[in-house]
């Protein structure tokens, strides 16, 4: 494994440093002293492992397609944003807006998620094994978001095809969400993906949906637009 | 000639005169009168514990003019600003003192959109506004509140709804110190605490900076407000 010791270096030395890396065949990258900066490891595209030993700042892994990046602290906010591929875990708690309009992959918070999060998902799959943030879900298109805690406010807000899966309690759902049983197949998904992350298996998952009021206009659903807006 | 208080021991600061004054009768007199010398003169602060320093450059600056490093205390606040809309200067500078209220200061990130409303409010009453800084506002509302009777906690969880737009504050007194967040949480905070400390920040860098140890830190939820007291000591009692 190699080193790169962020000690005294920008961003940008950094991110170049993981590059150069990269370019040189290096399987795995250990960030040590990164100090909470802001960026770490962002627009990789290959199936590299990069570990960071503390916690990062914001939009960690960013914009990735392929690597996966190991976090042993806590991430602020837009962590793993714009994710294609690839996986990123995080130790401890994630600020706002983690895995915010992923792609693909899949963003393991091991702590907490702040608000917004997995916010306009375009797939992928956002994994929170703590409480989820107010509005967590908010406009999200595709993917899956399971949260093995409590959701605060809002929870899958203005929806579109995303399924959210929760096991703890919900405070209040958001605009145009629907409760609905998880299927027996999809319950065994959920099983064998927290089985790969190395997560306990709550029982009863719900899950939710959009409603489908609020993707077109209809004057008969006024009400409920008037509630969103 | 009125007496408001009795000066003990005077020193030139920066752009500051401190002051350290006994038999204090009532702040608000004493801060009239101090301005009435001349316009340009401001009270920047006023407390029996607290010490505000300020200025306009960097915080490595600050330092050099007041050593703030070798402050003693059980509390402090800090803030660099990037100004957006008001002026730079010393009296928009934060910390803000919340003005008439002994040692109740805070500092402030985001944008009070009810600020205009709420000021015209407040100066039908009297109040003088120093700065166009909407942050001030926050000072002089908890202040307001606090003499009617709220306590320190009770005013932050009013201001959730009385304040509008986007706000991470910090609020401290005597005795007390904690955060208030908007109900979108719209503007970073993060918060650590062990047995030994608490401390809240915008961002991981600055707790990094800090602090050697590793931090278990997390983002508040939204509207969400949260208050510590400072150890041995009571929101009510002196400092």
């Amino acid at each position: 494994m190699c080193i790169v010791d962020c000690s005294n270096k920008t961003t940008r030395q950094i991110n170049r440093e993981i590059r150069r890396n990269i370019e040189t065949s290096q399987p795995e990258i250990l960030l040590k002293h990164s100090g909470g900066r802001h960026n770490l490891a962002v627009a990789i595209l290959d199936p590299v492992r990069i570990i960071i030993e503390e916690s990062v700042g914001y939009y960690c892994a960013g914009l990735i397609d392929g690597p996966t990046v190991e976090i042993r602290g806590s991430a602020g906010w837009g962590l793993a944003e714009g994710m294609m591929r690839g996986t990123v875990t995080v130790d401890g708690n994630a600020g706002n807006g983690a895995a915010a309009a992923i792609r693909g992959g899949t963003v393991v918070v091991r702590g907490d998620a702040a608000a917004r999060a997995g916010i306009s998902m375009k797939g992928g799959r956002l994994i929170i094994q703590g409480n989820a943030g107010y509005m967590s879900g908010f406009m999200a298109q595709k993917g899956t978001i399971i949260i093995l805690g409590d959701a605060h406010g809002a929870l899958a807000d203005s929806m579109y095809e995303t399924q959210v899966f929760i096991a703890g309690r919900i405070t209040d759902l958001g605009n145009d969400a629907v409760i609905e049983k998880p299927s027996k197949v999809e319950l065994q998904e959920i099983d064998s993906t927290l089985d790969r992350f190395t997560l306990p298996r709550p029982k009863n998952f719900q899950k939710i949906i959009s409603g489908r009021k609020l993707w077109n206009f209809d004057k008969r659903d006024y009400d409920s637009w008037k509630e969103a807006l | 000639m009125r007496t408001f208080a009795k000066v003990t021991n005077q020193q030139i600061q920066d752009r500051f005169l401190r002051l350290v004054v006994d038999s204090l009768q009532d702040v608000r007199c004493l801060e009239r009168a101090i301005e009435s010398v001349h316009p340009d003169i401001e009270l920047v602060s006023a407390g029996r514990c607290l010490e505000l320093v300020k200025q306009v450059g960097t915080p490595a600056d600050l330092e050099t003019s007041f050593a703030v490093s070798q402050f003693k205390g059980t509390h402090g606040i800090g803030h660099t600003r990037l100004s957006t809309e008001s002026r730079v200067d010393l009296s928009h500078s934060q910390p803000f003192w919340s003005h008439g209220t002994l040692d109740l200061s805070l500092v402030h990130n985001g944008h009070i959109t009810n600020y205009h409303k709420l000021r015209r409010q407040y100066e039908q009453n009297g109040i003088r506004f120093y700065t166009d800084n909407d942050s001030e506002i926050i000072g002089i509302y908890l202040s307001r509140q606090m003499e009617s009777g709220l306590g320190f906690e009770e005013a932050l969880l009013s201001s959730l709804d009385d304040l509008d737009g986007s706000f991470s504050y910090v609020a401290a007194t005597a005795t007390s110190f904690g955060y208030a967040r908007d109900c979108f949480c719209l503007k970073p905070l993060i918060v650590t605490e062990n047995d030994a400390f608490v401390a809240i920040a915008t961002e991981e860098i600055a707790l990094n900076h800090t602090f050697t140890e590793k931090l278990d830190s997390r983002e508040p939820t939204n509207k969400h407000v949260r208050v510590w007291t400072v150890p041995g000591k009571s929101e009510n009692s002196d400092a």
